[in-house]
């Protein structure tokens, strides 16, 4: 075997050696992440308009969400993860806002943040209405704070 | 009958009996266990003073945890239906249950605590400078390891401490640059903490982290014999001027001899002679070593008993997703952190701790002054006191000066959260 042969050998071998090694190593890396992921859904139902009261914002402990009826603007809703580090806020009646446990992160009525380590105010979720005539939130989908749901009457 | 009996026990143990210097030499030497150490040990190392002990308990502390982990796991499913009541059988109904849990978890505790003062002793006596720096680069990542055994192994109960600890945990992982978010999937293997998650990190429980903690540890005493025995205590600085222990470089060759291969390596004869001096110097590793390293871990064993028999484990109520404890307080190792991300996620949970961990481990190689001796180091001295004391202080106040809404209270107010 001449010099030259043997360089693009032993090049040939290296390359691919390295290629398979790399394969290797992306194939591992996909392997951590699930192919399918059984988790709740993001998008459900939450009951019809007239049990919301009108005023005080409604808890949905296993969704994880505020819903809050207005008088005269509708309805809308609020993720309850704070965008901290993810505990769930509760809304305190008295000074009208709601309070994270963790870090002690503040949000006011709007979501927006009063103070506290949180970097963004609370997530506004779209809330629509569905064939059946209840409610239906979807948390995949962001709103601007001045979102409501008018249902006509 | 007992010619078989002794042929047996000869097949088993080859060497002397251990009644005279060759067979307690043979003693260690055939031994895969024990053969760890040299034959012979130079009393000073043997002296509680220079080591305190720390890191022998350490590995003691990770032994019993060893040991009791695997007894847990004959009760315990890692999915989120089992685990819980999984815990409260252990509390009530398992013979030694309680008891054994409570080993295992104070055992945790006492090993954080344990391999920082060890990390702490190392530090002060100067024994991470040359040839000990590696040693300290494994060290680092065995306080990280064992750090990592404790956030995983306190999820598994899926209790409110678990259940808010992981919801932090994995959203301060979501901060990271770059992949942040894709690493706070391939922790909880999914969006959201459910039986992925669960299964995910007790995997790295009980599996991948100790055995990761079992290698390192390997290399860890490894490199004890090959950077020539424990460094000198401070106290022997002095009294000598020889280099401090210093890895045996290979001296200059002879032309005319020819060398072994044992020789070329170590650059020592394969006889050493040594002076009376230093043969005064020495004891048998069997007893005197031993006999030291069984106390400890005798106290090591009886103390964790004792602690097991008074104080029972924390368990929290079972994990509820909808409602945070107020406050939400993780295990007092990490309430530092929790103070730290308290004021900003990014920095406190992301950015200090990394130049945290790089800063110890680049400390072997940027502290460059290779005088052990404590006037000599005024300033690298001042600094880990500084970082030491900083982070006493961020769990103190975690942990007395924080109350519901993590606000500043003062101790006798402060409620006392979810800590164990
Ligand atoms: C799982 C954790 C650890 C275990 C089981 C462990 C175990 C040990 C043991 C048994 C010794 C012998 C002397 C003694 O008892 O002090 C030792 C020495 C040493 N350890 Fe560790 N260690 C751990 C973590 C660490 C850490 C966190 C550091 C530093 C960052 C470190 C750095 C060293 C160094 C440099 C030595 C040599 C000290 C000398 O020559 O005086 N180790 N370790
Ligand atoms: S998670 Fe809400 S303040 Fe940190």
């Amino acid at each position: 075997m001449d010099r030259r042969s043997f360089l693009t050998l032993t090049t040939a071998g290296a390359a691919g050696l390295l290629a398979s090694g790399g394969a290797l190593l992306g194939s591992a890396v996909r392997f951590l992440f699930p192919s399918v992921y059984y988790e709740p859904p993001q998008k459900f139902k939450v009951g019809y308009a007239k049990d919301f009261p009108i005023g005080i914002p409604t808890f949905l402990p296993q969704e994880k969400i505020y819903i809050f009826r207005d008088e005269a603007k509708g309805f809308s809703a609020a993720s309850a993860v704070c965008t901290h580090l993810g505990c769930t806020v509760q809304w305190f009646a008295n000074d009208q806002r709601f309070h994270c446990p963790c870090h002690g992160s503040v949000f006011s009525a709007d979501g927006a943040v009063v103070h506290g380590p949180a970097p963004k105010p609370l997530q506004w979720i779209e809330v629509t209405l569905a064939k059946d005539g209840q409610l239906q939130v979807d948390k995949n989908r962001s709103v601007a704070d001045s979102y409501h749901l008018i249902l006509p009457s | 009958m007992s010619a078989l009996l002794k042929d047996l026990y000869r097949s088993i143990f080859r060497g002397d009996p251990p009644s005279t210097d060759k067979g307690k030499s043979e003693l260690v030497f055939y031994n895969v266990w024990l053969h760890i150490h040299p034959a012979k040990v130079r009393k000073e190392h043997l002296k509680v003073g220079h080591t305190l002990y720390l890191g022998f308990i350490s590995f003691f502390l990770f032994l019993i945890l060893v040991v009791t982990g695997v007894a847990l796991m004959l009760y315990y499913h890692p999915h989120p239906a089992k685990a819980y009541q999984d815990m409260k059988d252990l509390q009530f109904v398992v013979f030694l249950g309680p008891f054994l849990r409570n080993m295992h978890r104070w055992a945790a505790h006492a090993m954080v605590l344990f391999v920082f003062l060890h990390m702490c002793r190392v530090f002060y006596t100067g024994s991470y400078k040359a040839p000990r720096q590696f040693n300290w680069v494994v060290g680092v990542w065995l306080l990280l390891l064992t750090l990592g055994l404790s956030f995983t192994g306190y999820l598994l109960p899926w209790d409110q401490l678990a259940y808010w600890a992981i919801t932090v945990g994995t959203n301060i992982a979501a901060y990271a640059p770059l992949a942040g978010p894709q690493i706070r999937i391939l922790l909880l293997g999914g969006h959201s903490i459910g039986d992925q998650a669960l299964l995910r990190f007790y995997v790295l429980h009980v599996c991948i982290l100790p055995a990761l903690v079992i290698a390192l540890t390997m290399v860890h005493f490894w490199r004890i014999r090959k950077d020539g025995g424990l460094s000198r205590p401070l106290w022997k600085l002095d009294a000598d001027s020889a280099p401090q222990g210093e890895p045996p470089r290979p001296g200059p060759a002879s032309a005319e001899k020819t060398y072994g291969l044992m020789e070329v390596v170590t650059g020592k004869p394969l006889f050493e002679v040594l002076t009376p001096a230093e043969e005064e110097d020495l004891v048998f590793s069997y007893p005197y070593a031993f006999f030291r390293e069984g106390v400890a871990f005798l106290l090591t064993v009886a103390a964790t008993m004792v602690v097991s028999l008074v104080w029972n484990a924390p368990l929290e109520e079972i994990a509820n997703p909808a409602k945070t404890p107020n406050p939400a307080k993780a295990p007092w190792y990490f309430l530092g952190l929790q103070e730290m991300v308290s004021h900003s996620a990014f920095l406190g949970g992301v950015l200090v701790p990394t130049l945290m961990v790089l800063a110890l481990l680049a400390l072997p190689y940027l502290d460059r002054n290779p005088s052990r001796r404590h006037a000599d180091r005024r300033l690298v001295l001042w600094a880990f006191t500084v970082f030491a004391i900083a982070n006493i202080v961020l769990i103190l106040i975690g942990t007395f000066f924080r109350g519901a809404g993590w606000a500043l209270v003062w101790p006798w107010a402060a409620t006392a959260g979810g800590h164990g």
